[in-house]
Protein backbone atom coordinates (compact mmCIF):
# COMPACT_ATOMS: atom_id res chain seq x y z
CA UNK A 1 0.00 0.00 0.00
CA UNK A 2 1.28 3.46 -0.82
CA UNK A 3 0.71 5.86 2.07
CA UNK A 4 1.23 9.60 1.60
CA UNK A 5 1.65 12.08 4.42
CA UNK A 6 1.32 15.82 3.82
CA UNK A 7 3.56 18.10 5.86
CA UNK A 8 3.96 21.84 6.22
CA UNK A 9 6.71 24.08 7.47
CA UNK A 10 5.65 26.58 10.10
CA UNK A 11 7.35 29.21 12.26
CA UNK A 12 8.57 27.75 15.56
CA UNK A 13 5.53 27.36 17.78
CA UNK A 14 7.41 28.36 20.89
CA UNK A 15 8.86 31.55 19.49
CA UNK A 16 7.29 34.86 20.43
CA UNK A 17 6.48 36.28 17.01
CA UNK A 18 6.67 39.94 16.12
CA UNK A 19 5.33 42.01 13.26
CA UNK A 20 7.59 44.58 11.65
CA UNK A 21 5.60 47.83 12.02
CA UNK A 22 6.98 49.21 8.73
CA UNK A 23 6.54 46.23 6.41
CA UNK A 24 3.67 44.69 8.39
CA UNK A 25 5.23 41.30 7.81
CA UNK A 26 6.23 38.65 10.28
CA UNK A 27 9.79 39.18 11.47
CA UNK A 28 11.42 35.93 10.38
CA UNK A 29 14.89 36.72 11.63
CA UNK A 30 15.57 34.58 14.63
CA UNK A 31 12.35 32.60 14.20
CA UNK A 32 13.20 29.04 13.28
CA UNK A 33 11.08 27.05 10.84
CA UNK A 34 9.86 23.71 12.12
CA UNK A 35 7.78 20.78 10.99
CA UNK A 36 4.14 21.59 11.80
CA UNK A 37 3.63 19.80 15.16
CA UNK A 38 0.22 18.45 14.05
CA UNK A 39 1.90 16.72 11.10
CA UNK A 40 4.10 14.64 13.39
CA UNK A 41 0.99 12.74 14.48
CA UNK A 42 0.17 12.07 10.83
CA UNK A 43 3.68 10.75 10.15
CA UNK A 44 3.56 8.56 13.25
CA UNK A 45 0.13 7.18 12.28
CA UNK A 46 1.39 6.33 8.78
CA UNK A 47 4.54 4.65 10.13
CA UNK A 48 2.55 2.61 12.63
CA UNK A 49 0.19 1.51 9.88
CA UNK A 50 3.10 0.50 7.65
CA UNK A 51 4.71 -1.46 10.49
CA UNK A 52 1.46 -3.20 11.35
CA UNK A 53 0.67 -4.15 7.77
CA UNK A 54 4.25 -5.34 7.28
CA UNK A 55 3.54 -6.05 3.62
CA UNK A 56 6.04 -3.80 1.88
CA UNK A 57 3.84 -0.72 2.25
CA UNK A 58 5.65 2.58 1.86
CA UNK A 59 5.31 6.04 3.41
CA UNK A 60 5.96 9.06 1.18
CA UNK A 61 6.13 12.61 2.51
CA UNK A 62 4.52 15.31 0.37
CA UNK A 63 5.07 19.01 0.93
CA UNK A 64 4.38 22.23 -0.90
CA UNK A 65 7.30 24.32 0.19
CA UNK A 66 10.17 26.45 -1.09
CA UNK A 67 13.37 24.51 -1.78
CA UNK A 68 14.72 25.82 1.52
CA UNK A 69 12.28 23.52 3.29
CA UNK A 70 14.29 20.45 2.38
CA UNK A 71 15.89 20.09 5.80
CA UNK A 72 12.51 20.00 7.51
CA UNK A 73 11.24 17.39 5.07
CA UNK A 74 14.35 15.40 5.94
CA UNK A 75 13.24 15.32 9.56
CA UNK A 76 10.11 13.48 8.45
CA UNK A 77 12.35 11.03 6.58
CA UNK A 78 14.49 10.64 9.69
CA UNK A 79 11.40 9.56 11.61
CA UNK A 80 11.15 6.63 9.19
CA UNK A 81 9.33 7.68 6.02
CA UNK A 82 10.71 6.13 2.83
CA UNK A 83 10.95 9.08 0.46
CA UNK A 84 9.57 12.54 -0.19
CA UNK A 85 8.07 14.71 -2.91
CA UNK A 86 8.36 18.48 -2.72
CA UNK A 87 6.36 20.89 -4.84
CA UNK A 88 8.62 23.93 -5.02
CA UNK A 89 7.67 26.61 -7.48
CA UNK A 90 7.22 30.39 -7.39
CA UNK A 91 3.91 29.83 -9.18
CA UNK A 92 2.40 28.31 -6.04
CA UNK A 93 3.94 30.75 -3.55
CA UNK A 94 1.37 32.80 -1.67
CA UNK A 95 -1.47 30.40 -2.45
CA UNK A 96 -4.63 30.72 -0.40
CA UNK A 97 -6.40 27.63 0.95
CA UNK A 98 -8.11 26.96 -2.37
CA UNK A 99 -4.85 27.27 -4.33
CA UNK A 100 -3.03 25.09 -1.84
CA UNK A 101 -5.70 22.42 -2.11
CA UNK A 102 -5.59 22.50 -5.92
CA UNK A 103 -1.79 22.31 -6.14
CA UNK A 104 -1.35 19.77 -3.38
CA UNK A 105 -4.13 17.55 -4.73
CA UNK A 106 -2.48 17.54 -8.17
CA UNK A 107 0.84 16.60 -6.56
CA UNK A 108 -0.82 13.81 -4.59
CA UNK A 109 -2.77 12.50 -7.58
CA UNK A 110 0.44 12.08 -9.57
CA UNK A 111 1.65 9.69 -6.84
CA UNK A 112 -1.49 7.47 -7.00
CA UNK A 113 -1.64 6.79 -3.26
CA UNK A 114 -3.88 4.26 -1.51
CA UNK A 115 -4.13 6.42 1.59
CA UNK A 116 -3.37 10.08 2.37
CA UNK A 117 -2.74 10.97 6.02
CA UNK A 118 -2.68 14.59 7.21
CA UNK A 119 -2.56 16.49 10.48
CA UNK A 120 -5.77 18.23 11.52
CA UNK A 121 -4.40 21.72 10.98
CA UNK A 122 -1.24 23.81 10.88
CA UNK A 123 -0.09 25.94 13.77
CA UNK A 124 0.24 29.05 11.62
CA UNK A 125 -2.93 29.11 9.51
CA UNK A 126 -5.04 27.09 11.99
CA UNK A 127 -7.86 26.59 9.49
CA UNK A 128 -8.35 22.82 9.63
CA UNK A 129 -9.82 23.06 6.13
CA UNK A 130 -7.21 21.36 3.98
CA UNK A 131 -8.03 17.66 4.68
CA UNK A 132 -11.63 18.09 3.50
CA UNK A 133 -10.58 20.14 0.49
CA UNK A 134 -8.01 17.53 -0.55
CA UNK A 135 -10.57 14.72 -0.32
CA UNK A 136 -13.00 16.70 -2.44
CA UNK A 137 -10.37 17.67 -5.02
CA UNK A 138 -9.13 14.08 -5.24
CA UNK A 139 -12.70 12.83 -5.47
CA UNK A 140 -12.18 10.29 -2.68
CA UNK A 141 -13.70 9.86 0.80
CA UNK A 142 -12.35 12.09 3.57
CA UNK A 143 -12.37 10.95 7.18
CA UNK A 144 -11.30 13.70 9.53
CA UNK A 145 -10.36 14.03 13.22
CA UNK A 146 -9.29 10.39 13.56
CA UNK A 147 -7.90 9.37 16.92
CA UNK A 148 -7.50 5.78 15.73
CA UNK A 149 -7.22 4.28 12.27
CA UNK A 150 -6.95 0.83 10.78
CA UNK A 151 -6.90 -0.57 7.27
CA UNK A 152 -8.50 -3.89 6.47
CA UNK A 153 -9.85 -5.47 3.32
CA UNK A 154 -9.50 -2.37 1.18
CA UNK A 155 -11.28 -0.15 3.70
CA UNK A 156 -10.06 2.38 6.21
CA UNK A 157 -11.88 2.56 9.51
CA UNK A 158 -11.36 5.42 11.95
CA UNK A 159 -12.56 6.60 15.31
CA UNK A 160 -13.61 10.17 14.61
CA UNK A 161 -13.49 12.46 17.62
CA UNK A 162 -16.67 14.35 18.45
CA UNK A 163 -17.29 16.98 21.11
CA UNK A 164 -18.72 14.35 23.45
CA UNK A 165 -17.00 11.12 22.44
CA UNK A 166 -16.33 9.48 19.11
CA UNK A 167 -17.96 7.83 16.15
CA UNK A 168 -16.66 4.96 14.07
CA UNK A 169 -16.69 5.69 10.35
CA UNK A 170 -15.26 3.72 7.45
CA UNK A 171 -14.75 4.15 3.73
CA UNK A 172 -13.19 2.34 0.80
CA UNK A 173 -9.59 3.14 -0.18
CA UNK A 174 -8.19 5.37 -1.48
CA UNK A 175 -9.14 7.95 1.13
CA UNK A 176 -7.87 10.99 3.01
CA UNK A 177 -7.62 10.71 6.80
CA UNK A 178 -6.66 13.51 9.18
CA UNK A 179 -5.40 12.43 12.58
CA UNK A 180 -5.60 14.28 15.90
CA UNK A 181 -3.13 14.67 18.72
CA UNK A 182 -4.88 11.85 20.57
CA UNK A 183 -3.92 9.33 17.86
CA UNK A 184 -0.41 8.59 19.07
CA UNK A 185 2.86 9.82 20.55
CA UNK A 186 5.18 10.79 17.67
CA UNK A 187 8.59 9.10 17.78
CA UNK A 188 11.85 10.99 17.85
CA UNK A 189 14.18 10.38 14.93
CA UNK A 190 16.89 7.91 15.95
CA UNK A 191 20.54 8.55 15.12
CA UNK A 192 20.30 5.72 12.60
CA UNK A 193 17.19 7.36 11.15
CA UNK A 194 18.93 10.73 10.86
CA UNK A 195 21.92 9.18 9.11
CA UNK A 196 19.69 7.08 6.85
CA UNK A 197 17.53 10.07 5.89
CA UNK A 198 20.47 11.70 4.16
CA UNK A 199 20.42 8.95 1.55
CA UNK A 200 16.67 8.98 0.97
CA UNK A 201 15.27 10.53 -2.18
CA UNK A 202 13.55 13.92 -2.08
CA UNK A 203 11.98 14.47 -5.48
CA UNK A 204 11.50 18.14 -6.33
CA UNK A 205 8.67 19.01 -8.67
CA UNK A 206 7.65 22.24 -10.37
CA UNK A 207 4.09 23.30 -11.19
CA UNK A 208 4.55 22.12 -14.80
CA UNK A 209 5.42 18.60 -13.59
CA UNK A 210 2.02 18.11 -11.99
CA UNK A 211 0.02 19.51 -14.89
CA UNK A 212 -1.36 22.51 -13.04
CA UNK A 213 -3.69 24.26 -15.45
CA UNK A 214 -5.25 26.95 -13.28
CA UNK A 215 -3.53 29.94 -11.73
CA UNK A 216 -2.87 29.53 -8.03
CA UNK A 217 -0.33 31.43 -5.93
CA UNK A 218 -0.80 35.04 -4.88
CA UNK A 219 -2.43 36.13 -8.15
CA UNK A 220 -4.88 33.26 -8.30
CA UNK A 221 -5.98 33.53 -4.68
CA UNK A 222 -9.75 33.61 -4.19
CA UNK A 223 -9.31 34.86 -0.64
CA UNK A 224 -7.02 37.84 -1.10
CA UNK A 225 -5.27 39.55 1.73
CA UNK A 226 -6.22 43.21 1.61
CA UNK A 227 -5.19 44.43 5.01
CA UNK A 228 -2.99 43.41 7.88
CA UNK A 229 -3.13 45.36 11.09
CA UNK A 230 -1.62 45.01 14.50
CA UNK A 231 -4.23 45.28 17.24
CA UNK A 232 -3.52 47.57 20.16
CA UNK A 233 -1.47 45.72 22.78
CA UNK A 234 -3.41 44.48 25.81
CA UNK A 235 -2.89 46.83 28.69
CA UNK A 236 -1.09 45.24 31.59
CA UNK A 237 -3.67 44.44 34.22
CA UNK A 238 -3.72 44.59 37.98
CA UNK A 239 -1.82 42.19 40.17
CA UNK A 240 -3.17 41.52 43.63
CA UNK A 241 -1.31 39.59 46.29
CA UNK A 242 -3.73 37.32 48.14
CA UNK A 243 -2.17 35.45 51.04
CA UNK A 244 -5.75 35.12 52.31
CA UNK A 245 -7.91 33.05 49.95
CA UNK A 246 -11.20 34.70 50.94
CA UNK A 247 -9.73 38.14 50.18
CA UNK A 248 -8.44 36.92 46.83
CA UNK A 249 -11.83 35.47 45.88
CA UNK A 250 -13.57 38.68 46.96
CA UNK A 251 -11.22 40.76 44.82
CA UNK A 252 -12.08 38.65 41.77
CA UNK A 253 -15.81 38.89 42.43
CA UNK A 254 -15.59 42.67 42.75
CA UNK A 255 -13.66 42.81 39.49
CA UNK A 256 -16.31 40.64 37.79
CA UNK A 257 -19.10 42.80 39.17
CA UNK A 258 -17.38 45.95 37.88
CA UNK A 259 -17.26 44.36 34.45
CA UNK A 260 -20.91 43.25 34.68
CA UNK A 261 -20.15 39.53 34.67
CA UNK A 262 -22.03 39.15 37.94
CA UNK B 1 -22.19 37.72 -3.89
CA UNK B 2 -25.62 38.81 -2.91
CA UNK B 3 -27.19 36.10 -0.81
CA UNK B 4 -25.99 34.45 2.36
CA UNK B 5 -26.45 30.78 3.24
CA UNK B 6 -26.00 29.58 6.80
CA UNK B 7 -25.20 25.90 7.15
CA UNK B 8 -26.97 24.65 10.27
CA UNK B 9 -25.29 22.00 12.39
CA UNK B 10 -27.59 20.00 14.64
CA UNK B 11 -27.86 16.74 16.51
CA UNK B 12 -31.15 14.93 15.95
CA UNK B 13 -32.86 18.29 15.52
CA UNK B 14 -31.13 20.21 18.32
CA UNK B 15 -29.20 23.08 16.78
CA UNK B 16 -25.72 24.08 17.92
CA UNK B 17 -25.43 27.59 19.22
CA UNK B 18 -22.71 28.50 16.71
CA UNK B 19 -25.21 27.71 13.93
CA UNK B 20 -27.81 30.03 15.45
CA UNK B 21 -25.09 32.67 15.45
CA UNK B 22 -24.51 31.91 11.74
CA UNK B 23 -28.26 32.16 11.02
CA UNK B 24 -28.49 35.56 12.73
CA UNK B 25 -25.34 36.84 11.04
CA UNK B 26 -26.57 35.63 7.63
CA UNK B 27 -29.43 38.15 7.83
CA UNK B 28 -27.11 41.03 8.76
CA UNK B 29 -24.77 40.42 5.82
CA UNK B 30 -27.60 39.68 3.38
CA UNK B 31 -29.18 43.03 4.26
CA UNK B 32 -25.91 44.81 3.54
CA UNK B 33 -25.61 43.05 0.21
CA UNK B 34 -29.28 43.49 -0.65
CA UNK B 35 -29.84 39.74 -0.89
CA UNK B 36 -31.63 36.94 0.88
CA UNK B 37 -30.73 34.97 3.99
CA UNK B 38 -31.01 31.21 3.62
CA UNK B 39 -30.41 28.34 6.00
CA UNK B 40 -29.56 24.76 5.04
CA UNK B 41 -30.23 21.92 7.41
CA UNK B 42 -29.60 18.29 6.51
CA UNK B 43 -29.81 14.84 8.01
CA UNK B 44 -31.88 13.09 10.65
CA UNK B 45 -33.95 15.63 12.58
CA UNK B 46 -33.61 18.35 9.93
CA UNK B 47 -37.35 19.06 9.90
CA UNK B 48 -37.40 19.64 13.66
CA UNK B 49 -34.37 21.94 13.39
CA UNK B 50 -36.14 23.86 10.63
CA UNK B 51 -39.05 24.60 12.99
CA UNK B 52 -36.60 26.11 15.49
CA UNK B 53 -35.03 28.16 12.70
CA UNK B 54 -38.35 29.92 12.06
CA UNK B 55 -37.55 32.03 15.13
CA UNK B 56 -34.49 33.43 13.36
CA UNK B 57 -34.44 36.16 10.68
CA UNK B 58 -34.24 33.93 7.60
CA UNK B 59 -36.02 34.20 4.27
CA UNK B 60 -35.86 30.52 3.41
CA UNK B 61 -35.00 27.38 5.35
CA UNK B 62 -33.94 24.49 3.13
CA UNK B 63 -34.39 20.99 4.49
CA UNK B 64 -32.89 17.70 3.36
CA UNK B 65 -33.79 14.79 5.59
CA UNK B 66 -31.45 12.38 3.86
CA UNK B 67 -28.67 11.20 6.17
CA UNK B 68 -25.30 10.92 4.47
CA UNK B 69 -22.45 11.90 6.73
CA UNK B 70 -20.89 15.22 5.56
CA UNK B 71 -21.55 14.37 1.88
CA UNK B 72 -25.29 14.92 2.28
CA UNK B 73 -24.75 18.31 3.92
CA UNK B 74 -22.30 19.41 1.21
CA UNK B 75 -24.76 18.33 -1.51
CA UNK B 76 -27.54 20.27 0.21
CA UNK B 77 -25.46 23.45 0.50
CA UNK B 78 -24.37 23.08 -3.11
CA UNK B 79 -27.98 22.66 -4.29
CA UNK B 80 -29.12 25.79 -2.44
CA UNK B 81 -26.09 27.81 -3.61
CA UNK B 82 -26.70 26.85 -7.22
CA UNK B 83 -30.43 27.67 -7.04
CA UNK B 84 -30.14 30.95 -5.14
CA UNK B 85 -27.22 32.40 -7.09
CA UNK B 86 -23.98 34.06 -6.00
CA UNK B 87 -23.72 33.46 -2.26
CA UNK B 88 -21.59 33.63 0.80
CA UNK B 89 -21.79 30.41 2.82
CA UNK B 90 -21.44 30.67 6.58
CA UNK B 91 -20.43 27.66 8.66
CA UNK B 92 -19.37 27.46 12.29
CA UNK B 93 -15.64 27.03 12.79
CA UNK B 94 -16.33 23.64 14.39
CA UNK B 95 -15.31 20.11 13.41
CA UNK B 96 -18.43 19.49 11.30
CA UNK B 97 -18.69 23.08 10.09
CA UNK B 98 -15.11 23.04 8.80
CA UNK B 99 -15.69 19.76 6.97
CA UNK B 100 -18.83 21.01 5.24
CA UNK B 101 -17.41 24.45 4.41
CA UNK B 102 -14.07 23.19 3.12
CA UNK B 103 -15.64 20.50 0.92
CA UNK B 104 -18.10 22.96 -0.56
CA UNK B 105 -15.30 25.45 -1.30
CA UNK B 106 -13.23 22.79 -3.02
CA UNK B 107 -16.23 21.54 -4.98
CA UNK B 108 -17.27 24.89 -6.43
CA UNK B 109 -13.74 26.35 -6.52
CA UNK B 110 -14.28 29.33 -4.28
CA UNK B 111 -12.32 31.12 -1.60
CA UNK B 112 -12.60 30.12 2.03
CA UNK B 113 -11.69 32.00 5.17
CA UNK B 114 -11.37 30.29 8.54
CA UNK B 115 -11.93 31.60 12.04
CA UNK B 116 -13.72 34.77 10.97
CA UNK B 117 -14.56 37.34 13.68
CA UNK B 118 -15.93 40.19 11.58
CA UNK B 119 -17.21 41.04 8.09
CA UNK B 120 -16.93 44.05 5.81
CA UNK B 121 -19.09 44.47 2.75
CA UNK B 122 -18.37 46.96 0.01
CA UNK B 123 -19.64 47.14 -3.57
CA UNK B 124 -21.20 43.70 -3.33
CA UNK B 125 -17.93 42.15 -2.19
CA UNK B 126 -17.38 40.49 1.15
CA UNK B 127 -14.22 40.70 3.20
CA UNK B 128 -13.55 38.60 6.29
CA UNK B 129 -11.61 39.77 9.31
CA UNK B 130 -9.53 37.14 11.08
CA UNK B 131 -7.00 37.27 13.89
CA UNK B 132 -3.88 35.32 12.95
CA UNK B 133 -0.89 34.18 14.95
CA UNK B 134 -3.04 34.14 18.04
CA UNK B 135 -4.29 37.68 17.70
CA UNK B 136 -0.87 39.13 16.99
CA UNK B 137 -2.16 40.40 13.66
CA UNK B 138 -5.63 41.07 12.33
CA UNK B 139 -5.94 40.18 8.67
CA UNK B 140 -8.66 41.16 6.21
CA UNK B 141 -9.25 38.93 3.20
CA UNK B 142 -11.56 39.67 0.31
CA UNK B 143 -13.46 36.76 -1.20
CA UNK B 144 -13.08 37.21 -4.92
CA UNK B 145 -12.82 35.44 -8.27
CA UNK B 146 -15.88 33.24 -7.84
CA UNK B 147 -19.64 33.40 -7.46
CA UNK B 148 -19.32 31.87 -4.03
CA UNK B 149 -17.28 32.25 -0.89
CA UNK B 150 -17.10 30.43 2.44
CA UNK B 151 -16.54 31.90 5.88
CA UNK B 152 -16.12 29.71 8.95
CA UNK B 153 -17.13 31.94 11.84
CA UNK B 154 -15.53 31.67 15.25
CA UNK B 155 -18.16 30.52 17.76
CA UNK B 156 -19.15 33.00 20.42
CA UNK B 157 -18.23 36.13 18.47
CA UNK B 158 -21.47 36.86 16.61
CA UNK B 159 -24.72 37.15 18.55
CA UNK B 160 -27.60 34.71 18.07
CA UNK B 161 -30.84 36.67 18.25
CA UNK B 162 -34.39 35.45 17.90
CA UNK B 163 -36.16 37.68 15.37
CA UNK B 164 -38.57 35.76 13.18
CA UNK B 165 -38.22 36.20 9.41
CA UNK B 166 -40.31 34.92 6.52
CA UNK B 167 -38.97 31.48 7.34
CA UNK B 168 -40.37 29.67 4.33
CA UNK B 169 -39.49 25.99 4.59
CA UNK B 170 -38.33 24.46 1.30
CA UNK B 171 -37.67 20.74 0.90
CA UNK B 172 -34.58 19.66 -1.00
CA UNK B 173 -35.22 16.38 -2.79
CA UNK B 174 -33.02 13.44 -1.86
CA UNK B 175 -30.01 13.16 -4.13
CA UNK B 176 -30.29 9.40 -4.44
CA UNK B 177 -26.51 9.17 -4.27
CA UNK B 178 -24.78 6.33 -2.45
CA UNK B 179 -22.77 7.21 0.61
CA UNK B 180 -19.00 6.80 0.41
CA UNK B 181 -18.57 7.00 4.16
CA UNK B 182 -20.32 4.52 6.46
CA UNK B 183 -21.13 5.56 10.01
CA UNK B 184 -20.84 2.36 12.05
CA UNK B 185 -21.55 3.64 15.54
CA UNK B 186 -21.48 6.70 17.75
CA UNK B 187 -20.29 6.61 21.35
CA UNK B 188 -20.93 9.25 24.01
CA UNK B 189 -18.10 9.36 26.51
CA UNK B 190 -18.95 12.56 28.30
CA UNK B 191 -22.19 14.23 29.21
CA UNK B 192 -23.22 16.65 26.51
CA UNK B 193 -21.58 19.82 27.66
CA UNK B 194 -20.66 23.07 26.05
CA UNK B 195 -17.35 22.80 24.19
CA UNK B 196 -14.50 25.06 25.15
CA UNK B 197 -14.84 26.86 21.79
CA UNK B 198 -18.47 27.77 22.31
CA UNK B 199 -18.57 28.61 26.01
CA UNK B 200 -18.76 32.28 26.92
CA UNK B 201 -16.84 31.57 30.14
CA UNK B 202 -13.86 29.19 30.19
CA UNK B 203 -12.07 28.09 33.35
CA UNK B 204 -8.70 26.58 32.43
CA UNK B 205 -6.14 24.70 34.48
CA UNK B 206 -2.44 24.22 33.92
CA UNK B 207 0.59 22.55 35.39
CA UNK B 208 -0.17 24.23 38.72
CA UNK B 209 -3.16 21.91 39.20
CA UNK B 210 -0.77 19.08 39.99
CA UNK B 211 -2.98 16.24 38.71
CA UNK B 212 -6.21 15.23 36.98
CA UNK B 213 -8.57 15.61 39.93
CA UNK B 214 -8.94 19.38 40.17
CA UNK B 215 -10.20 19.45 36.57
CA UNK B 216 -13.28 17.40 37.43
CA UNK B 217 -13.78 18.95 40.85
CA UNK B 218 -12.74 22.51 41.64
CA UNK B 219 -12.34 23.84 38.09
CA UNK B 220 -15.52 22.08 36.93
CA UNK B 221 -17.42 23.55 39.88
CA UNK B 222 -16.36 27.08 38.99
CA UNK B 223 -17.09 26.54 35.30
CA UNK B 224 -20.53 25.17 36.21
CA UNK B 225 -21.25 28.19 38.40
CA UNK B 226 -20.81 30.35 35.29
CA UNK B 227 -22.47 27.86 32.94
CA UNK B 228 -19.10 27.64 31.19
CA UNK B 229 -16.56 25.03 30.14
CA UNK B 230 -13.28 23.64 31.47
CA UNK B 231 -10.13 24.24 29.45
CA UNK B 232 -6.51 23.22 29.89
CA UNK B 233 -2.99 24.19 28.94
CA UNK B 234 -0.73 21.93 26.90
CA UNK B 235 1.24 20.94 29.99
CA UNK B 236 -1.92 19.58 31.64
CA UNK B 237 -2.99 17.73 28.49
CA UNK B 238 0.48 16.30 27.84
CA UNK B 239 0.58 15.08 31.46
CA UNK B 240 -2.61 13.14 30.70
CA UNK B 241 -4.70 14.98 33.29
CA UNK B 242 -7.38 16.06 30.84
CA UNK B 243 -8.28 15.09 27.27
CA UNK B 244 -6.97 16.92 24.24
CA UNK B 245 -10.40 18.28 23.35
CA UNK B 246 -10.03 20.73 26.23
CA UNK B 247 -6.67 22.09 25.18
CA UNK B 248 -6.38 25.82 24.57
CA UNK B 249 -3.33 27.00 22.67
CA UNK B 250 -1.38 26.76 19.48
CA UNK B 251 -1.58 22.97 19.28
CA UNK B 252 -5.07 23.02 20.77
CA UNK B 253 -8.00 25.35 20.24
CA UNK B 254 -8.10 29.09 19.71
CA UNK B 255 -10.94 30.61 21.67
CA UNK B 256 -12.54 33.99 22.35
CA UNK B 257 -14.76 33.66 25.40
CA UNK B 258 -16.10 36.73 27.14
CA UNK B 259 -14.32 35.65 30.30
CA UNK B 260 -11.25 33.44 30.58
CA UNK B 261 -10.08 32.32 34.00
CA UNK B 262 -6.59 30.80 33.96
CA UNK B 263 -5.79 28.78 37.05
CA UNK B 264 -2.22 27.64 37.68
CA UNK B 265 -1.23 28.55 34.13
CA UNK B 266 2.03 30.43 33.67
CA UNK B 267 1.02 31.90 30.31
CA UNK B 268 3.66 30.54 27.96
CA UNK B 269 3.48 31.79 24.37
CA UNK B 270 1.93 28.51 23.23
CA UNK B 271 -1.02 29.09 25.52
CA UNK B 272 -1.23 32.84 25.04
CA UNK B 273 -1.78 32.32 21.31
CA UNK B 274 -4.93 30.31 22.00
CA UNK B 275 -6.67 32.69 24.39
CA UNK B 276 -5.21 36.15 23.90
CA UNK B 277 -8.37 37.34 22.15
CA UNK B 278 -10.57 36.55 25.16
CA UNK B 279 -12.50 39.64 26.15
CA UNK B 280 -11.52 39.58 29.81
CA UNK B 281 -8.73 37.49 31.35
CA UNK B 282 -8.42 36.66 35.03
CA UNK B 283 -5.47 34.63 36.30
CA UNK B 284 -5.01 32.86 39.60
CA UNK B 285 -1.43 31.87 40.12
CA UNK B 286 0.95 31.44 43.02
CA UNK B 287 3.58 33.40 41.10
CA UNK B 288 2.79 37.11 40.66
CA UNK B 289 5.64 37.34 38.16
CA UNK B 290 4.36 34.62 35.80
CA UNK B 291 4.27 35.68 32.12
CA UNK B 292 0.44 35.70 32.23
CA UNK B 293 0.66 38.87 34.38
CA UNK B 294 1.68 40.66 31.18
CA UNK B 295 -1.69 40.14 29.49
CA UNK B 296 -4.21 39.20 32.17
CA UNK B 297 -6.62 41.98 33.16
CA UNK B 298 -6.37 40.78 36.73
CA UNK B 299 -3.89 38.41 38.34
CA UNK B 300 -4.52 37.23 41.86
CA UNK B 301 -1.37 35.76 43.36
CA UNK B 302 -2.20 33.11 45.91
CA UNK B 303 -3.19 29.51 46.54
CA UNK B 304 -5.54 28.46 43.75
CA UNK B 305 -6.75 25.42 45.68
CA UNK B 306 -8.11 27.72 48.38
CA UNK B 307 -9.17 30.66 46.20
CA UNK B 308 -11.14 28.78 43.51
CA UNK B 309 -13.63 26.99 45.83
CA UNK B 310 -14.17 30.27 47.69
CA UNK B 311 -14.70 32.08 44.40
CA UNK B 312 -17.16 29.40 43.24
CA UNK B 313 -19.22 29.96 46.37
CA UNK B 314 -19.28 33.74 45.89
CA UNK B 315 -20.19 33.43 42.22
CA UNK B 316 -23.07 31.08 43.09
CA UNK B 317 -24.27 33.53 45.76
CA UNK B 318 -24.08 36.47 43.36
CA UNK B 319 -25.98 34.56 40.68
CA UNK B 320 -28.63 33.47 43.20
CA UNK B 321 -29.32 37.11 44.11
CA UNK B 322 -30.01 37.92 40.46
CA UNK B 323 -32.08 34.79 39.85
Amino acid sequence: MKILVTVKLVPDTNADKRIDPATKRLVRTGVETVLNPFDEYAIEAALQLKEKLNDGSTVTIVSMTPASGKEIVRKALAMGADDAVMLSDDAVAGSDLWGTAVALAATIKAQSPDLVVTGTQSTDAISGDLPGMLAEKLGIPGLTYARKLEVDGGRVRVQRETETGYMTVSAPLPAVVSVTKSANEPRYPSLKGIMGAKKKEIKQLAAADIGLTVAVGTDGAKAQLTDLATPPARAKGHVIQAPDAAEGAKAIVQFLKDRKFL
Amino acid sequence: MKNVIAYIEHKHGTIRRSSLEAATQARAIADQLGGKAHAVVAGDGAQQAAETLKKYPLDQIHVMEEERFIDGAVDAVEAVAKSSGPSLVLVGNTMIGRDVGSRFAARVDCGINADVVDFKTEGGEVSCVMPKLGGLVITTCKLTGSDYGVAAIRPNVFAAKETPGAGEIVQIPSSGKASTVTVEDEVEEAAAELGVEEASVVVSGGRGMGGPEPFTTILKDLADAFGGAVGASRAAVDAGWVSHGHQVGQTGKTISPQLYIAVGISGAIQHKVGMRTSETIVAINKDAGAPIAEFADLLVAGDAFAIVPELTKLVRDAKAVHA
